[in-house]
């Protein structure tokens, strides 16, 4: 048996190649089906501990304590009705109500109204974006917002986390598939420290430099990133001579750094304007 | 039933969980899948996990081909098996997504690669194809320990020299011997352990010298 290899084989007949097809297309039915009974009981503790890493991601981010209220906003687009949907529910919630409101495309409201949250999402509806949004004693703490930009393959997805006054506390790249090495390389720890300290103006005249950066800029920028006890005094004494001056590039990720704080600077821009409509229809959430 | 690998009395449990442990070794006698294995085992946790995401694919996929083997046709056998080993792979890798997302994170895109695995195959071709369920089930858990000790004693040597640490616990300051954690490092990891591995079943065997079963390695 183990030299049937070596054996001229017969030709193929009809009722073959039939056997054959037959054989495959088993493996490949019985296959798939393995694979769908391990996915629907898989998904749900992914999902699980995807949320969880999220969760921890913006709490880490805002520097919460265990007092702070965190709401979801997911945002939808309606194509049938040309609408946007905001929808504002407690972080992670399957049970309770959900906040709805939606407003037309040239920013008028057109709706508001409670739905159960963790319902499922209809399809005429189109994922555009989610925020989280961090409130202590009915005032918003502080804002997470997700954004995308065009990496140098894929879509870059971002988180930036500001303050009450749109000013940056921090950045991280949640997903990239740049190249290590390279392009991945801006999800260097003090890379993203750059944005931290300037305000939303500052960050909408944003640009990128190639220049080497200043050696005890980039010290602090470790520093602040390591957590350093001084790392906040150092950081703080440069950034009023650094704060105007451009995002130095990460060398080998030039176009990843541009892309980064694009991104950086549409998500500021977006969510400020959002921002300003939908606060006054959040107040019960918060 | 006997094979061109097993003449003579069908093997007991034990003898073929200890041939896949020792005398046909993945990684220190057979020399396969080295590749990953110098991958991923710059820790003994990371060596860890791909380990027994190996022997549970090895186990699985060993299971299912001496099951099916009367309904694959023998022109698209190896098609057939790699669709059997994929279908595992993505199980398990699913698993372990769900289950252990830190680790995932570092291991997740081998454990996708477990399906290109030299060893997983061979078994199936060798073995799986030609022998009944118990003996076949015992030849997967062997071969999948054997590649699973490997890897931990690869991961162990490695993390010490190179890091200076154990499963992540650091014992030396600094970095002794960084080389070890490189690549490279890597391969001569390998070779010191197989040398060691040969010594010691040299002694262990009162001078019969182990044979030369293996034409080198290759393949990923």
């Amino acid at each position: 048996m183990s030299l049937n290899v070596l054996q001229p084989k017969p030709r193929l007949t009809g009722r073959e190649i039939a056997r054959i097809v037959l054989s495959m297309s088993l493996a490949c039915l019985v296959g798939a089906a393995v694979l769908g009974v391990v996915y629907l009981g898989t998904d749900r503790y992914r999902r699980a501990s995807a949320a969880a890493g999220e969760r921890e991601a913006v709490r880490d981010m805002l520097g919460l304590d265990a007092g702070a209220r965190l709401i979801e906003v997911r945002q939808y687009l309606a194509s049938a009705t040309r609408q946007v949907v905001y929808r504002a529910a407690p972080f992670g919630a399957t049970t309770g109500a959900a906040h709805e409101v939606t407003f037309t495309l040239d920013g008028a409201l057109a709706g508001e109204r409670d739905v159960p949250a963790g319902a499922p999402v209809t399809r005429d509806l189109a994922p555009l974006g989610r925020m989280f949004v961090a409130s202590r004693a009915g005032q918003p703490a502080g804002f997470v917002v997700q954004g995308e930009t065009r990496g140098y393959k894929a879509p870059i997805r971002l988180f930036v986390a500001m303050k009450p006054d749109f000013e940056i506390v921090d950045m991280r790249v949640i997903e990239t598939t740049d190249d290590p090495g390279l392009g991945a390389e801006v999800a260097q720890p003090w890379f993203r420290e750059q944005y931290v300290g300037r305000t939303a103006e500052e960050i909408a005249r944003l640009d990128v430099t190639k220049d080497p950066m200043p050696e005890d800029w980039k010290a602090a920028l470790v520093a602040l990133a390591r957590r350093a006890p001084d790392g906040p005094a150092r950081h703080g004494a440069l950034l009023e001579r650094e704060r105007t001056k451009p995002i130095y590039a990460v060398t080998g990720a030039t176009i990843s750094s541009r892309a980064v704080t694009e991104g950086v600077r549409k998500t500021v821009d977006h969510f400020r304007r959002r921002w300003w409509l939908l606060a006054p229809h959040l107040e019960g959430s918060l | 039933m006997s094979t061109v690998l097993h003449p003579g009395p069908a093997p007991s449990a034990r003898q073929l969980i200890l041939n896949g442990i020792f005398a046909e070794n993945p990684v220190f006698r057979l020399a396969l899948s080295l590749c990953p294995a110098v991958a991923v085992t710059t820790t003994v946790l990371n060596g860890l996990l791909l380990g027994v995401a190996v022997l549970c694919v090895q186990v699985l996929s060993s299971v299912t081909v001496t099951l099916a083997k009367r309904l694959i046709h023998p022109r698209v056998r190896i098609p057939v098996y790699t669709i059997i080993i994929a279908v595992w792979v993505s199980a398990i890798d699913m698993s372990l997504a769900a289950f252990t997302p830190a680790l995932y994170a570092q291991v997740g895109l081998y454990v996708k690669l477990i399906v290109a695995f030299a060893i997983i195959i061979s078994r199936l071709e060798v073995f799986a194809s030609r022998q009944p369920l118990a003996p076949t089930f015992f030849d997967g858990l062997g071969m999948g320990l054997g590649f699973l000790l490997a890897l931990v004693t690869i991961g162990a040597f490695r993390e010490l020299l190179g890091s200076g640490s154990f499963a992540g616990i650091p014992l030396a300051p600094g970095k002794p011997l960084l080389f070890f954690a490189l690549p490279a490092g890597g391969f001569f990891s390998i070779a010191l352990l197989m040398a060691l591995f040969n010594w010691v079943e040299r002694r262990t065997q009162g001078g019969r010298a182990g044979p030369a079963k293996s034409a080198g390695g290759h393949g990923v």
